[in-house]
């Protein structure tokens, strides 16, 4: 009885966490993006979480996405993407737009 | 609209600011755009060049010598496995995919522009990479160059629209000063130094409305003094068949003693009213003088001197030598108005006290009597034109006509006096105070 | 740097000028004292300067969605103050009333500027280490400020000197699209902060006026502009603005009634 319970609560941790969308981890540094390009699957939610290593503000932004977040200088944050159809879609960091550029492909 | 300097001034400012830099940036953004395209058919000869001098196509070492830290070449064999070559600052990975074009990349701290170039002639890659801030910075350098001049102007063109809006506006402010220390009486044209354009029609219709005003103002004094003026002999004739009439049917007929207070009434009025019309602030032809108050006060006293003591009331007067600047006849009606209401609403063997006190740049005259007073809440309505207190159930039994404030009222505006009316230090009577500005020396 | 500082600060500067602006002007023409448009600036400004410096500590709040759904409050906010501020101006004559509606005037603006300044002053303090940066980013910020400021001076000049009613109804309807662009960003928020699961864009129309463009950001300061919006966020836009016109029609309506 026990050892049921025991396994159906780990079923459920375990959908829990398999139901929660992937996650993608974008560093900042030196105002660029690492990785520049983030594939995701179509039609499917995407955790991106952003960290920003250096020690300037940087705003996430992207008009394709319709993203825009804040992100303070030496820390980080979650955006939610998608879902998305196939296509690509530029993101860049709004206050150094020169180098931080980065593009989501949706395949 | 509160100013139209400040208007003008922000309006025209904005207007500079936004037409400058919507013009700037739009000048950036094309001249960036060209240099981008200079820039970048820059890359691609100087890839094919590298091909063209590259012609072995083995490994080799890197190649130490190395030109700018703001470029790198790689080359890469066909199936992009090995790197053949490259310069010294060039990464050793992939960049991304091989496909003939113009890609970016982050390499080193930096964002690359790279162009991949395939040489059909040894089967083989080119990459060569140009760093994408120094391409910017140029550019940048120009605008900002050309920018800073326009930041430090602004101020500098506020300061000057400032001062140009100003003069431009000074026909109109001194148009406005004068019309503001117009006194009330003069009613003479205004005349600028210089007319523009715009205010032409205003000046002239100002003055046409001005000059019409001071024809009115004539006409109605006239009519007025002349009315009154002519009234004054019927009502002389009046008195000499009154007295008359009474020599014959002696003095006990009712009719006739009643017929006496309406002739004495009729000549009251007909000499207030005439007294009124000269008072008038709007009076263009009053001539000022230097008037010694008390010196006045002293001789309206000895006029009304036998009135008074008929009453048996005691009269007091206070003050030194008073100069103010002032119209003899009317402050001479403003004071026998004065007294004549203390005396008439003062009961027998009253106080009246009058006196003139010199203050700081200005006179205090002051009339007091021990009266019953007036109550607070009727002091503003004293100096309507024919109000009485109490109506016509004044029961001073006074001759009156409601005019005698009115008339004060009228003299302390034309010589931009204040009025306060109080209870006087003399019982629970009224007390008239009347506050005449002097001049500054000059 | 330089165009970049530029465009930051005037689309920032932008939106809270034109809100400031629109406000300042019906004050004026509401006969309304403007030294409180003056309070609400300084501390609008003071609020942006709490809000960059505990940016990351808000940030990490509610899961990692604290950011989003601070914005989407405060521009919720702003809809809730115009909303109120609407409904208040018919009945004017009352003091209470009269008390409301100006502490929606305040509130608004203190919270435009709370918003707008707080990406301003986390922008301009990044780059206090790097003196070479600093001087073309302050520059740029000047400029970008400027162009913001005069479009500012010229809506409320525009929108002062006009005739009166003329110039109301204008004021009002640009508060109407304040108004639905405030409540479509609060919505964009909650779907980036995942609390609104988000669908495909109702509409693409970045070939025709992209977002990217200068006309692209002035209609969005002006419109709250997208090229690819949410199903949600259109009908949020809309649904907002026919709720303050309602609203207003209503209070309207109850003023004629009872006068």
């Amino acid at each position: 009885m026990k050892a049921r319970f025991f396994l159906w609560l780990l079923l459920v941790l375990s959908s829990t966490v398999a139901a929660g969308p992937p996650v993608i981890e974008i560093e900042i540094k030196d105002h660029l993006f690492y990785p520049d390009e983030v594939r995701i699957p179509a039609d499917t939610k995407v955790k991106l979480l952003v960290k920003n290593l250096d020690p300037t503000a940087e705003e996430f932004e992207s008009y394709e996405l319709n993203r825009e977040k804040v992100i303070a200088g030496n820390s980080e944050v979650i955006i939610f993407i998608g879902p998305l159809s196939a296509g690509e879609y530029p993101f860049f960091g709004e206050f150094f737009p020169k180098t931080a550029q980065g593009r989501v492909i949706v395949e | 609209m509160k100013s139209i300097r400040l208007f003008l001034l922000l309006a025209l400012l904005a207007t500079i600011t936004l037409v400058n830099f919507v013009a700037l940036l739009h000048g950036y953004q094309s001249s960036m755009e060209k240099a981008q395209s200079l820039f970048d058919s820059r890359l691609e000869s100087t890839a094919r060049l590298i091909a063209a001098a590259n012609s072995e196509n083995a490994v080799q070492q890197t190649i130490a010598e190395q030109q700018t830290p703001y470029t790198y070449f790689q080359i890469w064999d066909s199936g992009g496995k090995q790197l053949l070559t490259r310069s010294r600052n060039a990464p050793e990975l992939m960049p991304g995919e091989l496909s003939e074009g113009f890609h970016e990349i982050n390499h080193a701290s930096y964002r690359w522009r790279n162009f991949i170039y395939r040489d059909q002639h040894l089967n083989r890659w080119i990459v060569v990479a140009e760093r994408s801030d120094v391409r910017y910075s140029l550019a940048e350098e120009v605008v900002l160059e050309s920018l800073l001049p326009i930041v430090l102007a602004i101020p500098v063109a506020a300061l000057i629209i400032w001062l140009a809006v100003g003069v431009g506006l000074k026909p109109l402010r001194q148009f406005a000063d004068q019309v503001r220390h117009k006194r009330v009486d003069d009613l003479s044209p205004i005349t600028l130094e210089h007319v523009p354009h715009e205010l032409t029609s205003v000046v002239s219709n100002t003055n046409a409305l001005l000059g019409r005003l001071e024809d009115a103002f004539q006409r109605e004094q006239r009519f007025a003094s002349d009315a009154a003026h002519e009234l004054r002999t019927p009502i002389s004739v009046l008195k000499v068949h009154l007295h008359n009439l009474r020599k014959r049917l002696g003095d006990e007929d009712e009719d006739i003693s009643l017929l006496k207070t309406g002739i004495e009434r009729m000549g009251h009025l007909i000499e207030q009213i005439l007294a009124l019309y000269r008072s008038s602030p709007d009076q263009a032809s009053v001539q000022f003088e230097h008037v010694d108050l008390t010196k006045l006060a002293q001789q309206v006293i000895a006029d009304e001197f036998m009135t008074i003591e008929q009453k048996q009331q005691h009269i007091s007067l206070e003050g030194e030598t008073a100069m103010i600047e002032g119209n003899r006849f009317a402050l001479e009606t403003l004071l026998h108005n004065l007294l004549s209401n203390a005396h008439k609403y003062s009961p027998s063997g009253s106080d009246i006290r009058v006196s003139v006190a010199q203050k700081a740049h200005r006179v205090e005259l002051t009339v007091e009597d021990s009266g019953p007073g007036i109550p607070a809440s009727e002091y503003e309505r004293v100096f309507e034109r024919f109000y009485r207190l109490q109506g016509d159930r004044h029961d001073s039994g006074e001759l009156g006509c409601g005019l005698g404030l009115t008339i004060v009222k009228h003299i302390a505006d034309l010589h931009q006096a204040d009025i306060q009316l109080g209870t006087s230090s003399i019982g629970q009577g009224l007390s008239v105070k009347i506050i005449f500005q002097q001049e500054e020396p000059h | 740097m330089l165009l970049n500082a530029v465009i930051i600060i005037l689309r920032e500067v932008l939106e809270a000028a034109l809100i400031v602006s629109v406000f300042l002007a019906l004050s004026q023409l509401l006969n309304r004292k403007l030294w409180w448009m003056l309070i609400a600036m300084v501390m609008g400004f003071a609020g942006a300067y709490v809000y960059a410096i505990n940016l990351s500590q808000i940030s990490m709040a509610l899961e990692g969605t604290g950011q989003e759904v601070l914005n989407a409050s405060l521009h919720s906010l702003i809809f809730i103050c115009l909303l109120i501020f609407m409904i208040s101006v018919p009945h004017q004559a009352r003091p209470g009333w009269r008390r409301l509606n100006l502490f929606t005037i305040v509130l608004a603006v203190i919270i435009a500027i709370v918003r707008e300044g707080s990406e301003i002053i986390l922008y301009i303090k990044g780059f206090y280490g790097i003196p070479e940066l600093l001087h073309p980013v302050l520059i740029g910020g000047a400029v970008g400020a400027g162009i913001g400021l005069s479009v500012g001076v010229f809506f409320y000049y525009l929108l002062v000197n006009m005739h009166k009613r003329s110039g109301i109804w204008l004021g009002y309807l640009m508060l109407l699209l304040v108004g639905g662009s405030m409540i479509a960003q609060a919505v964009e928020f909650m779907i980036q902060a995942d609390y609104i699961s988000a669908s495909a864009p109702l509409w693409d129309s970045s070939h025709l006026v992209s977002e990217r463009s200068a006309i692209g950001q002035l209609l969005y300061a002006l419109l709250g502009y997208e090229a690819t919006p949410a199903p949600q966020q259109a009908a949020a836009y809309f649904g907002s603005i026919a709720l303050l016109v309602i609203a207003a029609c209503v209070s309207f309506f109850f003023r004629s009634k009872s006068s």
